[in-house]
């Protein structure tokens, strides 16, 4: 009996460690097919429209959402007339059609004789003039200027990859609910839960509001459903926790994109956004309680809440511009401001990690929209003298980092503790990892936080956390690769920085837990335990949708 | 738009630390990976110990299990004088000899690998076993003859490499440890976690004189013609330098059978800091030798800026000169072979937990040491030794050559006894360093630990 019991534990394990080889590889082509479907069916650079310059009668394509016209040579549209402004005017579409507005030029821009100052609606036929050039707006050839021209390219079928990543989530709660090679139920009715989220949120946004992209999502779910079953081998509960923020995120999500379509309401709700992210700093100092040496909790109706996380949304919205006002409030003061302010506010709290993230994120926005590498050099030049001064004034803060690359000569005091239990079992898990709830990361403090990304190597293997880390990295390129193609300058700043942050904050988690990088104890997006994290990300991925046109163009078909 | 795009190129610098980082982190796993696994805390290996339940077998030439792991925790041979002599070579449970084949072989014991780790498919880990190429009965006897005195034994196969011999006291019961083993401050646990043969530095005393000779012969034309004046004792730089008898006017084969501090004082002398220096670094001195990747102590001959009388010393082993068992045996096996020798090795064949052997021990030739002809006439000598002075019957039918010393090591302590040497059969191609701390004098002492263990070892291969 007891030699049959053995044997089928021995079947059983074998079974197991099959299923951790598979998932890194259905993972890796997901991740893939995902990447190649948003590249492929992205819009061509075609002209959306044309002007027709009045003196030369040559045709001019217009082929972004928001062009910038002037004499500069950097201008999406040059006018080679010395009477108009380096940078004249901005012609853009919104929903309701095409707008030129003036950008604070000398000589003034006039739309069929008339000099505008706010955003003029100009139709086909229409003659926009700026100095001494006169143009005229004409529809392309072929297409309707009210359709952008997409081709349409064999690319892999929505419903297939979140089939999949259906798929590889089953999989991961088969080893999640044989954790220690004992059954248990509790991840199965977590999968179950996860289950219904992700395929209403299909439903919801391929039927109910006819998208036709959803490979962002597939991605999240699938990095969320890796984080859901690693979490819940060890603890169903903290994975509900996990599973109830995943759905607040997806909210979030929905919410957001709704709010992002109108331009002219996001930029009227910046102000309001900003001095909400403040307030809610200010709170955050009152009212927070120490954990861990960082004030960065409250408490809300008995539920830990971290606002930091939720301002990094804000702080994108406060950031990013679209192009009109980029031309003509160029410089960065109240930026510059609005950043310091939350910087200070996450230093009192003790919070560096995060302040980093901000501070890189800021570099990001910053960058993209002043273009002024002098600017952005002043910057980092006043931080790093700022680093310099607290790390004069105040010595605990470097000795939190003393350890730094030498870790192993602290391996039982707090400076090496965590680094070096990631590094050894990280090792341990070899490239398929020990199987979730199998692992010891998970006992050390933060393990499931943190220290995630070791738990990931140990009990998955490093595959999967390569995916994990190589899925977000591509999520960067992806966004920047779509900064000119989208809507407008908001959009690609905003999604630039979001994907910038993720990236980011993935790197600080990674780098810090392996000796990299100083430990800063920031999370792994999507992966860590933490609901405020968790729900922001999403947030953060909300920018990334926004950014590609396809989001809006399909419902605005349906009307 | 266009310049925000352009603008969105900053990215890029993201990326790209992006990659440096995860370059660093991947390096540093593949090539520290089983480092970073195999540390004391790990909970994968076992109990908290050093091996896991899993930890593979270690066996000797001969298939004896010298240590297993068993039920989570490690057991070693039932024989406590076989566990005692085979401490060094094997190591201990904690990892406090750092040269045992258990800490240096710690991540194929376990099983660590890059591609599983620490874990397996069917979830039983289990590491790889280790062969190794030492005579466990071989090095028991060897334990039996030291006794209760401190030394090293090493004896190998200078045809096949074979490493046959490699005992070090003082030792403890590896299964067993004394309670106090870390805690005594009598001393008489010191040294126990060092592997003699490997990492102590002796000084050499008269078994340099084959360095000084070697020297000699190259330098030398009339080396066999020439004599020397040996009464008992010279003064050099006022500094007298003696020798235990008067022995008349000595030739050089004498010279070194009766081994005259008088005559090599002089001629160390004769040849001169810079001939004594080249001839030591060339027999490998100064530097470290490795077997199967552990790393030796630094034999030590240094003479620059020294005086006259401080050199004369030094050619007799004496002075700053020290050496370690394993290259005084690599030595031998050297002159046994014609200048050259065949590099030892330990792991005879390590095999992973599915049958894959994973590496094998096999007869490599190494760096040589010395030319043929000075060699040969080094093995004359060395023979001469032994039929003149120490007499065949120690090695009844092994054509032995060797060299005794007795290395004055001051402090109050008594000499260390020294016997190097090898079968100059080739029937039994064995090669041997012996050396007996706080003894009277080398033949006594060492001399008689080689005549058994030789005997003993011959007997096997016949």
């Amino acid at each position: 009996m007891q030699a049959v019991f053995t044997v089928l534990q021995e079947f059983l394990s074998v079974i197991l460690y099959g299923i951790r080889i598979i998932i890194p590889l259905i993972s890796v082509m997901i991740v893939i097919s995902c990447f190649t479907s948003l590249r492929r069916g992205r819009r061509r650079e075609d002209p959306v429209i044309l002007l027709e310059d009045m003196v030369a009668h040559r045709a001019i394509p217009v082929l972004y959402w928001e062009n910038s016209l002037g004499r500069s040579k950097s201008c999406d549209i040059v006018l080679n007339d010395m009477t108009a402004s380096r940078s004249h005017a901005v012609l853009m579409r919104r929903e309701s059609g095409w707008f030129v507005t003036d950008t604070d030029s000398k000589a003034g821009t006039f739309v069929n004789g008339k000099k505008i100052g706010e955003p003029t609606p100009v139709y086909p036929g229409d003659t926009i003039a700026m100095g001494s050039s006169a143009l005229m707006l004409k529809p392309t050839g072929a297409g309707s200027a009210e359709r952008p021209v997409r081709r349409v390219r064999r690319v892999a079928s929505p419903f297939r990859l979140m089939f999949s990543v259906t798929l590889v989530q089953l999989l991961l709660c088969v080893l999640a609910c044989f954790s220690g090679n004992k059954f248990h139920v509790g991840p199965f009715e977590v999968f179950g839960g996860l289950f219904v989220l992700e395929w209403a949120l299909y439903l919801f946004s391929m039927k109910g509001l006819g998208r036709v992209t959803f490979e962002l999502e597939t991605m999240a779910f699938l990095l969320s459903g890796i984080g859901l079953m690693l979490i819940g081998a060890s603890s169903v509960k903290t994975a509900w926790v996990q599973l109830a923020a995943a759905a607040l995120g997806v909210v979030l999500f929905c919410v957001m994109i709704w709010f992002l379509n109108d331009l002219d309401r996001v930029m009227k709700f910046r102000i309001p956004i900003g001095a909400f992210a403040v307030l809610l700093f200010a709170a955050n100092l009152l009212l927070a309680h120490e954990r861990n040496g960082a004030k960065n909790w409250i408490s809300i109706g008995g539920i830990g809440v971290q606002p930091s996380e939720f301002i990094k949304i804000a702080f994108i919205f406060v950031g990013a511009s679209t192009l009109d006002r980029l031309q003509t409030a160029r410089n960065l003061t109240g930026f510059i401001g609005f950043s310091a302010l939350c910087m200070g506010a996450l230093f009192l709290m003790r919070d560096f990690g995060t302040a980093c993230i901000f501070f890189v994120t800021f570099l990001i926005i910053a960058f993209m929209r002043s273009g002024s590498v002098r600017t952005i050099a002043l910057v980092c030049a006043v931080a790093v003298f700022g680093a310099f001064l607290i790390v004069k004034f105040k010595p605990y803060v470097a000795q939190r980092f003393s350890a730094w690359r030498h870790v192993w000569q602290y391996v039982n005091d707090s400076g090496g503790y965590q680094q070096t239990r990631v590094m050894s079992y990280s090792a341990s898990g070899g490239l398929f990892g020990v199987g979730p709830g199998n692992g010891y990361v998970e006992k050390v403090f933060a393990g499931n936080s943190d220290l995630v990304f070791g738990m990931l190597c140990e009990e998955l293997g490093l595959l999967v956390a390569l995916v994990v880390l190589i899925a977000i990295a591509l999520l960067m390129f992806y966004a920047r690769s779509d900064a000119t193609r989208s809507r407008s300058t908001f959009y690609s700043i905003s999604a630039c920085a979001a994907a910038g942050m993720i990236l980011f904050q993935s790197c600080l988690n990674v780098f810090g837990v392996t000796d990299v990088l100083p430990m800063t104890g920031v999370t792994l997006p999507f992966i860590s335990a933490g609901g405020s994290s968790m729900v922001a990300v999403w947030g953060l991925l909300a920018f990334i949708k926004a950014s590609d046109e396809r989001t809006y163009a399909a419902r605005r078909h349906g009307r | 738009m266009k310049t925000t795009g352009t603008r969105s190129m900053i990215l890029y610098i993201l990326g790209i630390g992006f990659l440096f980082g995860l370059g660093v982190f991947l390096y540093g796993l593949f090539t520290e990976g089983g480092n970073w696994a195999m540390q004391p805390f790990n909970k994968h290996l076992n109990g908290g110990g050093q091996l896991s339940a899993g930890g593979g077998e270690i066996l000797d030439r001969s298939g004896v299990v010298l240590a297993k792991s068993e039920n989570g925790v490690r057991v070693y041979n039932s024989d406590e004088t076989l566990r005692r002599a085979m401490l060094d070579a094997v190591g201990d449970t904690n990892g406090y000899i750092s040269t045992g084949v258990q800490y240096c072989y710690r991540a194929q014991l376990s099983g660590y690998n890059l591609i599983t780790g620490l874990t397996t498919p069917t979830g039983k880990s289990a590491g790889s076993n280790i062969q190794l190429t030492l005579d466990s009965s071989l090095c028991k006897l060897a334990l039996q003859e030291l006794g209760s005195r401190n030394g090293a034994v090493a004896i190998y196969n200078y045809q096949t490499g074979e490493m046959l011999c490699m005992v070090s006291t003082p030792d403890f019961d590896p299964q067993n440890p004394p309670e106090d083993l870390n805690t005594d401050k009598t001393g008489k646990y010191e040294g126990v976690f060092l592997n003699k043969v490997l990492s102590a530095t002796y000084t050499p005393g008269s078994i340099f004189k084959l360095v000084t000779a070697a020297a000699a012969i190259e330098a030398i034309p009339d080396l066999d013609s020439r004599t020397w004046n040996c009464n008992g004792s010279i003064t050099i730089n006022g500094n007298k330098i003696t020798d235990v008898a008067s022995y008349g006017r000595l030739d050089f084969k004498n010279a070194l059978a009766k081994s005259s501090n008088v005559a090599f004082s002089q001629i160390a002398i004769e040849l001169g800091r810079d001939k004594m220096t080249a001839m030591a670094n060339q027999l490998g001195f100064n530097r470290t030798f490795s077997l199967d990747g552990i790393t030796t102590s630094k034999s030590v001959y240094h003479v620059t800026g020294t005086q006259d009388n401080e050199l004369g010393w030094s050619g007799v082993g004496q002075y700053t000169d020290l050496t370690n068992p394993y290259h005084m045996m690599l030595l031998m096996g050297a002159i046994a072979n014609g200048g050259t020798p065949v590099q030892p090795y330990l792991i005879q064949k390590i095999t992973s937990s599915f049958g894959l052997v994973t590496q094998t021990g096999s007869a490599k030739t190494g760096e040589k040491l010395l030319s043929t002809q000075t060699a040969a006439r080094l093995k004359t000598y060395m023979r001469y030794d032994v039929t003149k002075e120490y007499g065949d019957s120690m090695f009844p039918g092994l054509d032995v050559c060797a060299k005794t010393g007795t290395a004055e090591v001051g402090g109050g302590k008594k000499p260390n006894g020294w016997m190097v040497g090898f079968s100059s059969d080739s029937a039994t191609p064995l090669a041997f360093a012996v050396v007996v701390e706080n003894s009277r004098t080398g033949i006594g002492s060492a001399g008689q630990i080689a005549s058994v263990l030789m005997k003993a070892a011959a007997k096997k291969m016949q």
